[in-house]
């Protein structure tokens, strides 16, 4: 259940969904990539959250978490980003925070957890932070999507589709962050069904996707792009040969790889052929009636937006 | 209709096939382990990643769902078999460094071996002798931050 209502804040008053009154809201961490290489991710997220009564509710003065995870016993100083960002949510006086960008989730709720499993770290953690409050422990990391299913629950966020999806043939890419390890994982690490839910309750069909929960190859896009773009031609191919007209992800890297190799595979800066890929929050502020210049879909390097028109148009 | 695999009817397929309902604690103790045999970098590889590289059976799980292979010249399950033999080949590899950390091979393995974890440590042994796996020139151009904040993590000291 919602733990805080607030009153209807100034700024929804002032935003265009004036008919949508703000409720709830909840804290939530941007992370880098959505204030640069994926703006429409965070507009169509707090866009379309709005739509469901809830404001996101930036986290003041947030750090980079550090994207990956480190994965070596004796190397605290990784968790010093997560931890001060696990403070400034304790400041608001708030137990929990939502995360979008999948590396951002992974990587702060393994922390999250690092930590919890032994106080004698969080203490050093916090001698070392000395010009910080301590972090008390006990924040509470989810996902977005996990929030949406869990808390505004799917079957309410069907009620408010003003534009059903009717049609539009949608593949989910999970890839590995939202999955695993299993401790942290939002679903089944390989059998998961949490997007393909989502989509059919906004109307869409989800198409089988094989590799859903395969890597595209993430920060291997710096030091061994060949790699990367071998494995993106599989994940889209499997796809495209079952007519997907979208892919949707949560992560920004996952986007990156999937465009631009796909772009490098066709040869084309810009193309119509290639299959466009969307973030969950834009497909879902779509179905919810939030205004396309809202959604920031213009930034795509392959435009969703015949994809999406065609659907208007019947 | 929609061609998806039923979740539920793959969960008990699935959980069945890899016991991922219950899985396994790392085992610590080892009769296989020969004893003082082994080489420092065995040990240190232990301590960094925290995985003991002899509960390892070599039934080759890691390998078979690792989608980087191409890449590899090393599968990894040899990884951990060089490893359990002591073999330095182990450490020339670039197996560890075309590893993503995607963490396909540690949701899988049936003795809780977390092999992302035993990568990191070998990549970290040359890392932390000042080595990279950044040949910076190289870097493609308008990669963005996400994937340079990643690679600068996982590939420099
Ligand atoms: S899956 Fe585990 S037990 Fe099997 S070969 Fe790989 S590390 Fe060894
Ligand atoms: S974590 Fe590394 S070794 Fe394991 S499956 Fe992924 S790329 Fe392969």
């Amino acid at each position: 259940m919602p733990n805080e209502a607030v009153p209807k804040s100034a700024k929804a008053s002032a935003s265009p969904q004036t008919s949508h009154i703000t409720r709830y809201a909840v804290p939530y961490f941007p992370g880098c990539a959505l204030k640069d290489q994926a703006v429409g991710f965070e507009r169509s997220a707090r866009a379309a959250l709005l739509r469901l009564g809830w404001e996101l509710k930036e986290l003041p003065r947030w750090n980079c978490c550090g994207t990956v995870y480190s994965l070596s016993t004796d190397d605290l100083m990784r968790h010093v980003a997560p931890v001060r960002n696990f403070i400034r949510v304790q400041e608001m006086g708030e137990e929990r925070f939502v995360a979008l960008c999948a590396m951002c989730y992974n990587t702060l709720k393994r922390s999250a957890r690092f930590v919890a499993a032994d106080l004698g770290r969080l203490s050093r953690i916090n001698a070392f932070m000395d010009e910080e409050p301590d972090y008390r422990g006990g924040v509470e990391v989810l996902h977005l999507l996990q929030f949406l299913r869990d808390e505004i629950g799917f079957e309410e966020i069907e009620s408010r589709v003003e534009k059903p999806l009717y049609g539009l043939k949608v593949a989910p890419y999970y890839g590995c962050m939202l999955l695993r390890p299993r401790e942290v994982g939002i679903d089944h690490p390989d059998a998961p069904e949490t997007m393909e839910l989502l989509f059919e309750h906004l109307g869409a069909e989800a198409v089988n996707s094989p590799h859903k929960v395969e890597c595209c190859g993430a920060y291997q896009t710096v030091a061994n792009p060949g790699v990367v773009r071998e494995r993106v031609r599989e994940i889209v191919g499997a796809v495209a040969r079952r007519d997907a007209d979208l892919i949707v992800t949560s992560c920004p890297l996952c986007t990156y790889n999937l465009e631009r190799h796909q772009l490098s595979i066709t040869g084309e800066e810009k193309t119509r052929h290639g299959i466009p890929i969307l973030y969950f929050t834009q497909l879902l502020g779509f179905a919810l009636g939030v205004p396309e210049g809202e959604l920031g879909l213009g930034g795509a390097a392959i435009d969703p937006r015949p994809a999406l028109s065609q659907l208007v148009g019947g | 209709m929609v061609e998806r695999i039923d979740g539920d009817a793959l969960r008990v397929i699935r959980d069945a096939g890899m016991g991922s309902a219950n899985p396994p604690s790392c085992v610590t103790r080892h009769p296989l382990r020969i004893s003082s045999g082994e080489p420092d970098f065995v040990r240190r590889v232990e301590e960094l990643s925290g995985e003991a590289v002899f509960a390892c059976y070599q039934c080759g799980k890691c390998s078979a769902g690792c989608t980087f292979t191409s890449g590899m010249d090393l599968l990894p399950a040899e990884v951990m078999r060089l490893l359990q033999l002591g073999d330095e080949r182990v450490l020339k590899s670039v197996s560890p460094w075309v590893c993503a950390s995607c963490l396909a091979c540690e949701v899988r393995c049936p003795k809780g071996v977390d092999i992302a974890k035993v990568m990191e440590a070998l990549r970290l042994l040359d890392l932390r002798k000042g080595e990279t796996g950044l040949r910076w020139r190289e870097i493609p151009p308008g990669v963005p931050q996400i994937a340079l904040v990643g690679a600068t993590r996982k590939l420099t000291p």
